[in-house]
């Protein structure tokens, strides 16, 4: 439910995965294959001297230096800000604020709800549960709309229909309350605290 | 048509904060997004091997930023000098153990085959969709799969270690071992188990299939 750039991930990590399996199979077959490694040192070398050829006709004039190499240094730099800029983008999403709008009542205005209401809301109706490990809830924002994201941790043995039920009529309540119906995503999941703690007996 | 002309009908009034009427909201409860958010949810982000990547790619270009600025403003470099590197690098067999070569190549070629098949592969996460009303339910395997469990516990009347459910997309296996001296039956620890699975109805639906084993346990 959060904002993590799915297709820009697959084709990133398959783009870097067919990078990594070209050098790894390069660099088996010049270990391995003979051949190979006479054709790699004819063609590197002639590629590497045009580079080198390029690099002295490109020198900064009154220095010793090429201004490919600043070239170069722009390129990595970037490089590195593009894959920060990635890195910031996975499980964004996070928002503060459920409802937002104009009420179009008598008195000129605008509604805001924080996401905090339904967080400690719910959070609380679930704390005092026998047959929870754990429970969280946080607001995202969900193709630019605001919703709720409930993770609960049932303890061993506990029916998850029953569980999603029971959630699900508190999610009813809290809609009552707000005044909108926002979209809710109810994960029942597992971790360590359910999965070694001790199984719900009576229920 | 029929649809959006009794969708006209609907007074587009003034609001009442609160009344049950007003906040029936197509979009933000409807299908599509549910049906959405499910699609996600189901299925892996791949943020792990998208951090991984990236961290990598940044630490290669962080190194070779560095001894290029260095070469770029004409100092001496830190550990080698990007043409002396070049030059070896084109010398390649020569110069490096092939043993070495050949597991640094191994080594990147898997870590290649890792990646591109993370990219790949559907990605699907082990958990189940269960149908509700208001929102989007998503269940981990193995809570079903403890669930199922207690209600085989229970129908067999055998203690917890004798019960173990493997829940995967479209099988349920329960092993039991029974409590030696006490005769069990296949069919009824089946039915209370796809009892409790119907009640549950996950989506996909999975078949049960019972395993006894064929040694009982004995004292338990």
């Amino acid at each position: 439910m959060n904002g993590t750039p799915r297709v820009l991930n697959r084709i990133l990590i398959g783009i870097f995965g067919l990078l990594l399996l070209a050098v790894g199979l390069l660099l088996v077959l010049l270990a391995a294959v003979p051949a190979v490694a006479a054709w790699w040192q004819g063609w590197s070398s002639e590629a590497w001297d045009r580079v080198r050829t390029g690099s002295e006709s490109t020198r900064i004039p009154g220095q010793s230096e090429s201004w490919l190499w600043i070239v170069m240094v722009l390129l990595l730099i970037a490089v590195i800000v593009a894959m920060v800029a990635w890195l910031a983008q996975q499980g964004k999403g996070r928002s503060n604020i459920l409802v937002a709008e104009d009420d179009a009542g008598e008195v000129p205005g605008y509604v805001r709800i924080g996401g905090g209401v339904a967080e400690q809301a719910l959070r609380a109706a679930l704390a005092g549960r026998p047959d929870l490990a754990g429970a969280t809830v946080a607001t995202y924002d969900f193709r630019g709309r605001p919703g709720l994201r409930i993770r609960v941790q049932p303890r061993q043995g506990v029916a998850p229909h029953l569980l999603a039920a029971e959630v699900s009529a508190l999610v009813e309540a809290l809609d009552a309350v707000i005044g909108r119906r926002t979209p809710v995503f109810i994960h029942i999941g597992s971790g360590a605290r359910s999965r070694f703690g001790r199984a719900e007996r009576v229920r | 048509m029929t649809h959006a002309a009794s969708m006209n009908e609907v007074p587009s009034g003034p609001e009442l904060p609160g009344n049950p009427g007003t906040y029936a909201d197509p979009e933000s409860s409807g299908e599509p997004g549910r049906q959405r958010i499910l699609a996600r949810e189901t299925t892996s982000s791949r943020a792990g091997a998208a951090v991984v990547a990236a961290i990598l790619v940044i630490a290669v270009c962080g190194y070779a930023l560095l001894e290029t600025a260095v070469r770029a403003v004409g100092q001496p470099p830190w550990l080698i000098d990007p043409q002396t590197a070049a030059d070896q690098v084109t010398a390649l067999p020569a110069g490096v153990p092939p043993v070495l070569l050949g597991t640094v190549g191994a080594i990147l070629l898997a870590a290649g085959v890792g990646f591109v098949l993370a990219a790949i592969l559907p990605g699907r996460r082990a958990r189940h969709i269960l149908a509700d009303p208001r929102a989007a339910v998503v269940v981990d395997d193995e809570v079903i799969a403890s669930a199922l469990a207690r209600r085989a516990r229970l129908a067999a009347n055998v203690t917890q270690e004798q019960v173990m459910v493997v829940v995967s997309r479209r099988e349920v296996q329960v092993n039991v071992r029974p409590t030696s001296g006490v005769p069990l039956s296949t069919g009824d620890l089946q039915a209370a188990v796809e009892a409790e699975l119907r009640d549950m109805a996950p989506e996909p639906m999975p078949a049960v299939r019972v395993n006894m084993a064929s040694s009982g346990v004995i004292g338990a």
